[in-house]
């Protein structure tokens, strides 16, 4: 780059410095979200197993007092 | 789990808004170099990115202490959040620092203090994540964790003052002067204000980011114990 008259044509490496920069900071966002999306669901599920099995013990009482 | 907080809402907005202002300021606002060309712009961000990550190791290292002090898990969960960003914003200093070296240095890596003692910092954390997830016992893994973190973060004073300790190609940003410096350049003033909000800039992506990563942890937590005592009854 010594005695130069313009500057390098550095372009290409440019586009790949900030393709890698920003991919790698989406990439770290998008994780972040599906984390987040996959603990939301397996609350979902929580709350169906827990309210399925106080349903099963709520019957079973009942059917035990009305003998 | 509780809704995202109005001041986060806020915080996302004003990161989102700031960083399309640093992309503006970075390929608009500061000049082309003169001899390096446009790959000198990956700088701003290359410099942010390594900055994010040495405050990370810090906050990890603090909250590592206050971890051992008070037992509150609250700043464990901070330590670890505060690992994860800081080894994406590390990846990202250390690969595009080698993409811009690619033509200013004619080659992808070398052996330099720099490039060396800044991989070993990011192999230092990946070695604490790793840690951590071979300990079964959260109380154990969060004390292992706290120790960890504060003796890892010597590596990055390490890093920091590599180039000024040893011999290295590496250009100086803070305190430049170094004639055998290869890639080293003067900032104009639209350079030098291009680069400190690309900083402010990448410290508020941090601070979104730990934000929410100590969300994830919260919920996580909240998610076992349901779990916990589902299987218990």
């Amino acid at each position: 780059m010594i005695l130069q008259e313009a500057p390098a044509d550095t372009f290409n490496y440019m586009v790949l410095g900030f393709a890698v920069i920003l991919g790698t900071m989406g990439l770290h966002v998008v994780s972040l979200l599906a984390r987040f999306r996959n603990l939301r669901r397996d609350l979902e599920v929580l709350d169906e197993v827990q309210a399925g099995e106080a349903a099963a013990t709520g019957s079973a009482s009942r059917m035990r007092t009305s003998r | 789990m509780d809704p995202m907080p109005r001041a986060l809402k806020t915080l996302n907005w004003l990161t989102a808004a700031l960083f399309v202002a640093a992309l503006y300021m970075v390929f608009i606002y500061a000049p082309r170099e003169a001899v390096m060309g446009d790959v000198q712009r990956v700088f701003y961000f290359h410099v942010s990115a390594g900055w994010v990550g040495a405050v990370a190791f810090l906050v990890t290292a603090i909250s590592g202490a206050v971890f051992l002090a008070r037992r509150d898990p609250k700043w464990d969960r901070l330590a670890v959040a505060s690992v994860e960003i800081g080894m994406v914003f590390a990846f990202i200093n250390i690969v595009s620092g080698a993409i811009w070296a690619r033509p200013v240095w004619n080659t992808w890596w070398t052996w330099d203090p720099r490039l060396v003692t800044a991989t070993i910092m990011e192999l230092i954390y990946l070695a604490y994540i790793m840690l951590r997830q071979g300990i079964e016992d959260p109380d154990r893994r969060a004390r292992f964790g706290s120790v960890y973190g504060i003796v890892a973060f010597i590596s990055v004073p390490i890093t920091f003052l590599s180039i000024r300790f040893f011999r290295t190609i590496h250009p100086v940003v803070i305190g430049s002067g170094d004639p055998t410096a290869e890639g080293a350049f003067d900032m104009t003033p639209r350079m030098l204000q291009a680069f400190m909000f690309s900083l402010l800039t990448f410290t508020l992506i941090y601070v979104t980011l730990l934000w929410h990563r100590v969300r994830l942890a919260r919920m996580t937590e909240h998610v076992e114990e349901r779990r916990m005592q589902l299987t218990s009854t």
